[in-house]
Order: structure tokens, then C-alpha cells, then sequence
């Protein structure tokens, strides 16, 4: 096989052009926004929100404000239900005594319960199938065009409270103390990981989203030495990790969506292998900063 | 509690007052944890702040700091930067920021920071590192300190801006590091050669006693505050704390509070 026909060849059927540009501009986007979703223990958040989009879909087919999963009027039921879904979580974890994977468990739970209830009532399981797996290689220009001005704003978010994100990774005081107003970047982060999760959940499906968002992220934090190095890897991982997969799909003919992310963990277990290789274990027994006193008030 | 000894025995001039706190109340979740402290802070002051575990000392520090909600009162300051360092904080240990990366933070006065500083910024913490003896922790990642070594780190953090009152909220005085400065050495050498006005939290009556030029113990109000020599009377703190507080004297005859002994 010559050059054109593996590298190329396959860019030459449009619905292969779309799903390509969508991964290569979503890959580093997600990896980037799970870099502090994993550095704040969200990652569990942004998978409870995939799953309860679901019941988004369920409920956009319920009040028949959509014929199918793919458009318009689908896409808005979802990102609101989404983002509704965060705030309350976001609400529950400021307001309320419980912990945060509890409240990721039950909200998790009962909005995938209420999508099922909701479907089973309407047509069966079968319309569920598009929003657990997604088709990236279903994907419209309007899709295409969608996801760029999603990565522009999630890029613009990120870049302009870069400081105050790194600091609220640190602590949020240290944020609050140089005049960020912290409880609000965390209902706006909180937003976008919604919409983020919302607008990719017809290209990659609820059960596979966490993969492109936290993975990339994972084998950028196994191999990086500084925050920035972190944040780099991540987006180049992220961009890696989908044009494999788009390109390896093709050739394998195998679903895309599941691809992309089996090439993030195989370069996940790459930089796992990598980090045991070049970098003594760190010791087991040492007590983190701050844990060895109790709270005081 | 009524104060047992005036705040100072001669007023100074109104002019030196670098913090005057009035009445301060703060409240989390209906419970009062302040009620009603007042209390000032003069330019050359080591003051430092004492009282049993849950009296609301982390939470004046917090309060003056604009971190915690004030119900009543008011905070008044007239410091140009005022530092905080916090308590221990807990970091994740696989976190990789670096002790320059955190600096930069601090050093850096846009919203978009891009992970490092500049030449010059990062020969200013360098020698902010050196200053407090840790420089050898610049490239380390943070989530690795040792408790004292992120304790010199926190506090280099809050003197990149040149404070003149830095709030020191229980630092861990007992820890010093390899060849570094003590830590009493440090404080000394940021009252006395900095000339940066002080406000610390410590359960270490010895040290209290050794640096502090003022002393104000706190039990939800200023129940007693003065030099230390009047306020560190075993008579007087146990007036202030209660007989059964569980303060015992050492062998120099000092107050020494037992950490978590005494609730109120």
C-alpha cells in the first residue's frame, strides 16, 4: 500500500473529513478541560452528567421537541438539561453536608433511572442506543462548525482564568485572596464541563465521553514535571489520541468513537509503562502537606 | 469573658495603627465563632495571637484577611499588602506544580498566567527563596514538601508582595529544615530586618513568650491581651481560661497549654 492510500485515502469520504476535523478539535480541547477536571477530582462529574444526559434524550423525544437525536432542537433539550443537572449538583455540593461522590451517585443514578422509565414509556430502549455509543461518523458540517466554536470558547474560558483555575487547584483561598471571585468561576466551570459533555454526547455517547475528557489527562499527569507541562501534554495527547483512533478505525474498520479512546489508553498505558521505567516509585508511606494536623476553626 | 488587662497599657499614636479590628462577629452555619473581637495592630508589632483549639483563632485570622464572613463589626486596615499563610493545606502529593510554578502564581498580575515567569521574575523568587533559606526547593513539586519545607514555601508566597502585616496562621514552628534558618530565626529576621508588623497564631507559649512584642488570648472574644510577660502569668491565664483548663507550668515556671485540653 503506498503512502496516499493509508494516510490519505481515508480523508476522502466526507463523512471521514467531518469526523476527523471534530476529533482533532475536540480531542485537545477535552484534554485540556479534563487537565483541571482531574486536578480538581471532578472526574466522576463529568461522567454523572454524560449519563444523565441520557434522560435528556429520553425527555426531548417525551415533550416531542425532537423526531431524532441529531437535531437542533435535540441538542438545545440537551445542553439545558445538562447544565441544569450540573448546577443542582454544584448547588448540592456547596449547600449541603454530603460528599461529593455521594451526590455525584444518587443525582447519577436517578436521572438515568427517570431517562429509562421515559423511554420505555415511548419507544423502547432503541432510540437510547445513539446517546450511550454516539456516531461520530454521522456527524453534520453544522456539527463540525458547532464543536469549533465550543473548543474556541472552552479555550477562551480556560486561557483567561488560568490563573485563577491553577490557584483554585492549590486552594481556593489562595484564589479568594488575590480577588478572584471563586464561587463563580466554579458555577461557570461547572457550566462548560455541561455543555462540553452535551455537545460531544452525539459524536462519542454518554458511556464513552469520560474517556476523551479524562484519559489524555491521566497519561499528561503520569509523565509531566510541571503544571504547564501538564497542560501541554494533555492537549497533545488528547489531539493524538483522536486522530489515531479516527485514522485506526478506518483501516480497522471498526466503530470510531470506541477507537478514539482505545488509542487514549493505549497511550495512557504507554506513559504508565514510560513513568515505571525512567522514575523511581514514590514512597509509599510519605504524609501529604497538611494532613497532619486537624482542622482548626 | 471581661478583658483582664487593657490592650496597652500606654495608647500610642493613632498614626502607627496598621490594623484595628472593632467588634468583629462571625458566624458559620448560625453558630458564633467570634463575638465581638477588637483588637489592634501597631507598625513594629509581633503580635501574636493564643487560645485553646476551637476559640476562633484560624477564623480571626481568616476574617482579617477577607476570607471570612463578618456578621458585625468591621476590619480596618491600613497595611499596603498584607500576607497570609494559611494553616497546612492539603495537597495532592501527585499534583505536578512546582514550588516556581505556585510562585509565578503569585507573582503574575494577569488573569492569564502561563505557567511561568519571567527572567525577572524568576530571579525575584529565587531570591525570595533564598531569604527564607529554601531556595534548593525551587524546581521540587509541591505535593512533595515535607510539612516545614511547604510551610517556608507558603510564607515565601505571601512576601513576594512585600507585605508590611503578614498573618501567620499556626505555622509549624517545631520544624526547621537542614541547614536552613530556624524558624524563630526567620520570624525574627522578618520583624526585625523587614520591619513587617506580624500577626501569628501559635500554641508555642515558649516562642510566644521569646518574639511576641504583644499577646492577645482569644476564647470567641479578646478575653485577656497585653506584653506577654503580664498575659503568660500562670494566675493570668488561668483566670482568662478557667481553673480546670488543664494549663500546666514547666520547670522556668511558664504557662504551657496542653494542644486540645481546654474547650470552652
Amino acid at each position: 500500500m503506498s503512502f496516499h492510500q493509508i494516510f490519505v485515502e481515508f480523508l476522502e469520504l466526507p463523512q471521514m473529513q467531518r469526523a476527523f476535523l471534530i476529533a482533532v478539535i475536540a480531542g485537545p480541547v477535552a484534554g485540556l478541560l479534563g487537565a483541571f477536571i482531574t486536578s480538581r477530582r471532578m472526574s466522576f462529574f463529568s461522567d454523572a452528567i454524560a449519563h444523565a444526559a441520557m434522560t435528556g434524550v429520553a425527555l426531548g423525544f417525551t415533550l416531542r421537541l425532537a423526531d431524532d437525536t441529531r437535531g437542533p432542537a435535540m441538542q438545545g433539550t440537551l445542553v439545558i438539561f445538562c447544565v441544569a443537572i450540573a448546577l443542582v449538583m454544584a448547588w448540592l455540593f456547596e449547600r449541603t453536608t454530603l460528599h461529593t461522590d455521594t451526590v455525584i451517585a444518587f443525582s447519577y443514578a436517578g436521572s438515568v433511572a427517570l431517562g429509562v422509565v421515559l423511554i420505555s414509556r415511548l419507544r423502547g430502549y432503541r432510540v437510547l442506543e445513539g446517546a450511550l455509543f454516539g456516531d461520530i461518523l454521522a456527524a453534520s458540517w453544522a456539527d463540525v462548525w458547532t464543536i469549533t466554536a465550543l473548543a474556541v470558547v472552552t479555550l477562551g474560558f480556560l486561557f483567561l482564568n488560568l490563573r485563577a483555575l491553577t490557584l483554585m487547584v492549590v486552594q481556593e483561598d489562595l484564589a479568594r485572596l488575590e480577588g478572584f471571585r471563586t464561587r463563580r468561576l466554579n458555577y461557570f466551570f461547572v457550566v462548560l464541563v455541561a455543555v462540553v459533555v452535551a455537545l460531544l454526547l452525539r459524536q462519542l455517547g454518554a458511556l464513552l465521553i469520560s474517556g476523551l475528557v479524562v484519559v489524555p489527562a491521566a497519561s499528561a499527569r503520569v509523565v509531566a514535571g510541571t503544571f504547564r507541562r501538564m497542560l501541554l501534554l494533555s492537549a497533545v495527547f488528547g489531539l493524538t489520541g483522536a486522530a489515531t483512533g479516527v485514522f485506526s478505525s478506518y483501516h480497522l474498520d471498526t466503530p470510531t468513537g470506541p477507537t478514539i479512546v482505545l488509542a487514549d489508553v493505549a497511550l495512557l498505558t504507554a506513559c504508565l509503562l514510560f513513568a515505571c521505567v525512567t522514575r523511581p516509585r514514590p514512597p509509599l508511606a510519605r504524609q501529604t502537606p497538611g494532613q497532619s494536623r486537624g482542622k482548626d476553626w | 469573658m471581661e478583658a483582664l488587662q487593657p490592650a496597652r497599657d500606654t495608647p500610642g499614636n493613632d498614626a502607627d495603627v496598621l490594623l484595628r479590628v472593632q467588634d468583629l462577629h462571625v458566624s458559620y452555619d448560625d453558630a458564633e465563632v467570634l463575638r465581638g473581637v477588637s483588637m489592634e495592630i501597631r507598625r513594629g508589632d509581633f503580635a501574636c495571637v493564643i487560645g485553646p483549639n476551637g476559640a476562633g483563632k484560624s477564623t480571626l485570622m481568616k476574617a482579617i484577611a477577607g476570607l471570612a464572613p463578618i456578621s458585625r463589626g468591621r476590619v480596618e486596615s491600613r497595611a499596603r499588602q498584607v500576607g497570609y499563610v494559611p494553616q497546612q493545606l492539603p495537597i495532592d502529593p501527585a499534583l505536578p506544580l512546582t514550588v516556581s510554578e505556585f510562585l509565578s502564581l503569585r507573582l503574575s498580575k494577569s488573569r492569564a498566567w502561563l505557567g511561568a515567569a519571567s527572567k525577572s521574575g524568576r530571579m525575584q523568587i529565587t531570591a525570595q527563596l533564598a531569604e527564607i533559606g529554601a531556595e534548593h526547593l525551587l524546581d521540587r513539586r509541591l505535593g512533595r514538601l515535607s510539612g516545614g519545607e511547604f510551610q517556608r514555601v507558603l510564607i515565601a508566597y505571601a512576601l513576594l508582595n512585600k507585605p508590611d502585616l503578614l498573618l501567620l496562621d499556626e505555622p509549624l514552628t517545631g520544624v526547621d529544615m537542614r541547614g536552613g534558618l530556624s524558624f524563630d530565626g526567620l520570624l525574627h529576621h522578618l520583624h526585625d530586618h523587614r520591619r513587617i508588623a506580624i500577626l501569628m497564631v501559635s500554641h508555642d507559649l515558649h516562642l510566644v513568650e521569646h518574639l511576641a512584642t504583644v499577646v492577645f488570648c482569644v476564647n470567641r472574644n479578646v478575653c485577656l491581651s497585653g506584653p506577654p510577660k503580664e498575659v503568660l502569668k500562670p494566675e493570668n491565664l488561668a483566670k482568662a481560661y478557667g481553673h480546670h483548663s488543664g494549663m500546666v507550668l514547666d520547670q522556668k515556671g511558664s504557662a504551657f497549654i496542653p494542644l486540645g485540653s481546654i474547650r470552652k
